[in-house]
C-alpha cells in the first residue's frame, strides 16, 4: 500500500515533469509496477537518432528493492546485455548499492548518461567493451549500424 | 451488569471459583470479611473488564487493521522537508540516525535494513551511505511530531464512503471508535460476522439480496459497498474530465468521448504531430492544413488505386490489340510486296491512291487534309511520317479508317472500281477520341486530353482502326466474291457462244464434206472407167495420193484440212477461256487464297 502510494507519486511527478528525452507509458493501466519508457538517444552520442524502448519493472517491495531496467530495443552498448532481456548493468541498481530514496527519474537520467558515456570497466558485454576501449571507430560504426537497424522504427 | 458480563465471557475469563459461595474463614470480623469480599469482587471485575477490553481490541484489530499512516491521502499542504525520502509521505514516527542525523520514518528505515540483511535492523544510512544505527533517543523532538500529527488527512475509509477529514494523529481513534464505515461485530451475537458501524443498529444484515442493476447476489451488508465500489452500473467520476459516467462505459468514454483525452490530429498519417485534448481538437483541425488535406488525399488515393487497376486492365487489352495490329500490318505489307501487276484483286486490297499518298505525303498532305486526314496540326505532321515509321503505317491507316457509311456503296460499285475512290471519313465521321490530337507514330503520347484518361484515346483509336479494318476486310471479301461470280458468269457466256460457233463450224464442215462428196462423185461420173479407183484413193488418205488424181480433188482436200485446222483453233480458244475463267484454275486459286489470308 505504501509502496503503491510512492509509485503513484513518482508516476505523477514524472508525468508532470518528464525527464529529458523520455516518455513514460503504462502498457497495462491497472498495473503500475510495469512502466514502458521510450528514450531518445542522448544528443551528440552515437545513439542520438535512436528511440529506445526500455521496460522498467518495479518490484513489490519497491522502493526497498531496486527496479529492473531492460532494453526492449536492441542496442550495441557495453553495459547492456545483448540478449532477449537487454538487461542494463548499473551500479546504482545492484541490490547492495540501491538506496530507497532513489527515484525512477534519477535512474532514467543515469541510464541516459551511461548511453552517452559507456562504462567499459563495468561492462556486461566484454567484447563490446574491449572494442570500445581499443577500436572506438569500429565501435561507433557498429553502434550506428544497430541504431539504424533496430532503433529507427516508428 | 456483572452477571451478563460473567456469562458472556465465562469461557474467556471464568470468575474465581466460589467467589460468592465460599464461606468466609472464621475468626475475622464481619466488616473485614465484607471489605475483603468487595475487594475480591472488584478485582475480579477489573480482570473481567481488562479481558473484555483485550478481546474487543483483538477483534477490532482483525476487523480494522491498524492504519498505515503512510498510505493516507493528505488534505493539508505540507512542507517538502517533512517528507520521508523513502516513502515520500510526511514522516510517520520519525527517527534520527545516529551520526548523520538523517531522518526517516521508523518503519521505513526498519524495512530498508531488513530487506537485505536478515540479521536484523542495521545498515547504512540510505541517503548518505554512512554506517548508521538508531540510538536510544532516536525519536525526534515533540514539536516535529506534533506538526506531523496535525496534518489533516482523509479517513482511510473514504473510498467506502466516509467523508471525514481528521488530523493524522486521530486517525486511529477515528477508525476504532467513531468511523461509521469501520467494521464492527454484527448485533446478532450468533451471526459472528462483521458489519459497518453505522449499520450496526439495523440488526443482522447477513442475508442474501441481489443487486438491482447487475443481478449479482450478495449479503445485504455488502450491498452498499457493492454499489459504491464494484457494481459495473455504478457511477464514477472520470479522473481526466471529472464528468460522471457509468463504470461499465469508462473504457468507451476514454476512447470515444472523454474531452480530456489527448487524441492525435486526423492529419497524423500525413505528418501532423499535434496531439490535443479532444475538446480542443476542433480548434486545431480548423487550422491544420494536414487534417483538411486528409480526406481529400484519401479520396485521391482511392481514385488512384481504382485508376491503377483500370490502367492495368487497359494495358493488357492494349497489348493484345497491339500484337493483333502488328500481325495485321505484317499481312498487309506482305500483300503489298507481292506481284505488283496482278490485276484487279491487288488493286482491291491495297488502294493505289493510299500508296501514292504514302510516297508523296510531305507535299500533298496539307492539300488533302480537308479531304480525309486527321486533324493533326502541322507541327505534328512531321512526327507522323518519321523515318522509323514504316510506310505501311499510312497505308494501313487510310485503308482501315471506319467506313460504316461507305460499305454498302462499295458493294454496289462496279467490280473493278479501286477502293480508295470510296470517300474517306471526314474528321467529324471519326469516333470522338480520334478527333483529339492523336499521333499514330507515338501512340502512347499523353497529350490527348480525352476525358477517359491519357491512354484511352490511343486505345480507342486502335480499337476503331481494328474495327474498321475488319469492316474493310469484310467489304473486300464481299467484293471479291461478287467479282468471282461475275467472272464465272462471263466465262459461262463465253463458253456458250464458243460452243455455238463450234456447232456452226461443225455444220459448215459437214456441208463442205457434202459438197466435196458431190464434187467427187461428179468427177467420178465424168471419168467413168478409172473414176472408182481415184475415188478409193481419196478415201484412203492424201498420203497415197497418186499422180493420177485430178487438180480439183487436190483443192478439195486442201480445203478440208484448212477447215480442220480452224476447228482445232476454235477448240483451243474455248479451252483457254475456260482455263482462265474457271474458279479451280491455279492462278485464280492463288488470288482467292491470298484474299482469304488477308481476311484473317
Ligand atoms: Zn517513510
Ligand atoms: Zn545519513
Ligand atoms: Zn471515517
Ligand atoms: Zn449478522
Ligand atoms: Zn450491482
Ligand atoms: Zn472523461
Ligand atoms: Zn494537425
Amino acid at each position: 500500500m505504501a509502496a503503491n502510494k510512492r509509485i503513484m507519486k513518482e508516476l505523477g511527478d514524472i508525468n508532470s515533469q518528464p525527464p529529458a528525452g523520455c516518455t513514460i507509458n503504462l502498457p497495462n493501466e491497472s498495473d503500475i509496477n510495469n512502466w514502458e519508457v521510450t528514450m531518445q538517444g542522448p544528443p551528440e552520442s552515437v545513439y542520438a537518432d535512436g528511440h529506445f524502448k526500455i521496460h522498467v519493472s518495479l518490484p513489490k517491495d519497491y522502493p526497498f528493492k531496486p527496479p529492473g531496467i531492460s532494453f526492449k530495443t536492441k542496442i550495441y552498448h557495453p553495459n547492456v546485455s545483448n540478449d532477449d532481456r537487454g538487461a542494463m548493468c548499473l551500479g546504482m541498481l545492484r541490490p547492495d548499492e540501491w538506496k530507497p530514496p532513489n527515484k525512477i527519474k534519477d535512474v532514467l537520467a543515469l541510464v541516459r548518461t551511461v548511453l552517452a558515456a559507456p562504462q567499459p570497466d563495468d561492462a556486461v558485454e566484454t567484447g563490446i567493451a574491449e572494442q570500445f576501449k581499443n577500436d572506438k571507430a569500429a565501435f561507433e560504426n557498429n553502434a550506428r549500424d544497430w541504431v539504424e537497424r533496430y532503433a529507427k522504427g516508428a | 451488569m456483572s452477571d451478563s458480563n460473567s456469562t458472556g465471557h465465562s469461557s474467556l475469563s471464568p470468575p474465581p471459583p466460589g467467589s460468592r459461595r465460599s464461606p468466609s474463614p472464621g475468626g475475622t470480623s464481619v466488616s473485614t470479611q465484607i471489605a475483603l469480599r468487595n475487594m475480591r469482587r472488584l478485582e475480579a471485575r477489573r480482570n473481567m473488564e481488562e479481558n473484555h477490553y483485550l478481546t474487543q481490541k483483538a477483534r477490532n484489530c482483525n476487523l480494522n487493521p491498524p492504519v498505515d499512516l503512510r498510505a493516507l491521502d493528505y488534505v493539508s499542504k505540507y512542507d517538502d522537508n517533512l517528507v520521508c525520502p523513502i516513502c515520500r509521505c510526511p514522516l510517520v514516527d520519525p527517527v534520527l540516525l545516529m551520526d548523520c542525523d538523517h531522518c526517516f520514518c521508523r518503519e521505513c528505515i526498519r524495512q530498508t535494513w531488513t530487506t537485505y540483511s536478515p540479521l536484523g535492523p542495521k545498515g547504512d544510512c540510505p541517503t548518505c551511505r554512512m554506517p548508521a544505527k538508531l540510538g536510544p533517543r532516536a525519536s525526534t523532538s515533540k514539536i516535529l511530531v506534533n506538526i506531523l500529527d496535525d496534518l489533516v488527512v482523509k479517513c482511510p475509509k473514504s473510498e467506502n464512503g466516509c467523508k471525514s477529514e481528521i488530523k493524522r494523529g486521530e486517525v486511529q481513534d477515528h477508525i476504532t471508535i467513531y468511523c461509521g464505515y469501520a467494521m464492527v461485530e454484527c448485533k446478532d451475537s450468533g451471526c459472528g460476522q462483521s458489519v459497518r458501524r453505522k449499520d450496526y443498529d439495523l440488526g443482522c444484515l447477513h442475508y442474501n439480496v441481489s443487486c438491482e442493476s447487475c443481478q449479482q447476489n450478495m449479503p445485504k451488508a455488502e450491498l452498499e459497498t457493492h454499489w459504491q465500489l464494484q457494481c459495473p452500473d455504478r457511477q464514477v467520476k472520470c479522473d481526466l474530465c471529472s464528468s460522471l459516467i457509468y463504470y461499465r462505459d469508462r473504457e468507451e468514454h476514454r476512447k470515444e468521448a472523454c474531452p480530456a483525452v489527448n487524441v492525435p490530429c486526423p492529419g497524423a498519417p500525413l505528418g501532423c504531430t499535434n496531439k490535443s485534448r479532444r475538446a480542443h481538437l476542433d480548434i486545431h483541425v480548423k487550422g491544420c492544413v494536414l487534417a483538411k488535406l486528409g480526406p481529400v488525399l484519401d479520396a485521391q488515393k482511392q481514385r488512384m488505386d481504382e485508376q491503377e487497376s483500370a490502367h492495368k486492365l487497359i494495358n493488357r487489352k492494349l497489348e493484345i490489340l497491339e500484337t493483333g495490329f502488328t500481325a495485321m500490318q505484317d499481312i498487309l505489307s506482305a500483300n503489298r510486296s507481292g506481284p505488283p501487276d496482278n490485276g484487279s484483286t491487288e488493286t482491291l486490297i491495297v488502294p493505289s491512291r493510299s500508296r501514292a499518298e504514302s510516297t508523296a505525303t510531305d507535299s500533298t498532305r496539307i492539300a488533302s487534309a480537308d479531304d480525309y486526314d486527321f486533324p493533326v496540326p502541322p507541327s505534328n505532321r512531321g512526327s507522323a511520317i518519321e523515318p522509323e515509321s514504316p510506310p505501311t503505317t499510312n497505308t494501313t491507316r487510310s485503308s482501315t479508317t471506319p467506313r460504316t457509311t461507305a460499305t454498302p456503296r462499295s458493294l454496289t460499285s462496279p467490280p473493278l472500281r479501286p477502293a480508295p475512290q470510296a470517300p474517306f471519313p471526314r474528321p467529324t465521321d471519326l469516333p470522338p477520341p480520334t478527333t483529339t490530337d492523336f499521333d499514330l507514330a507515338s501512340p502512347f503520347s499523353t497529350t490527348a486530353p480525352g476525358a477517359d484518361g491519357p491512354y484511352s484515346s490511343p486505345l480507342h483509336h486502335l480499337l476503331s482502326m481494328h474495327e474498321s479494318l475488319r469492316d474493310e476486310m469484310a467489304r473486300v471479301s464481299a467484293a471479291l466474291t461478287e467479282l468471282d461470280g461475275r467472272h464465272s458468269m462471263q466465262i459461262l457466256n463465253e463458253n456458250l457462244r464458243t460452243r455455238d460457233e463450234i456447232a456452226y463450224l461443225g455444220g459448215q464442215v459437214a456441208g463442205m464434206g457434202r459438197q466435196v462428196h458431190w464434187l467427187t462423185s461428179a468427177q467420178l461420173q465424168r471419168q467413168t472407167p478409172g473414176g472408182s479407183a481415184a475415188a478409193r484413193e481419196v478415201g484412203t488418205g492424201a498420203s497415197a495420193g497418186g499422180g493420177g488424181a485430178g487438180g480439183s480433188v487436190e483443192g478439195a482436200v486442201n480445203a478440208m484440212s484448212t477447215a480442220a485446222t480452224a476447228l482445232r483453233g476454235a477448240a483451243r480458244v474455248v479451252n483457254v477461256g475456260g482455263g482462265q475463267g474457271s474458279p479451280t484454275s491455279p492462278g485464280m486459286r492463288r488470288g482467292v487464297s491470298e484474299e482469304g489470308r488477308t481476311k484473317l
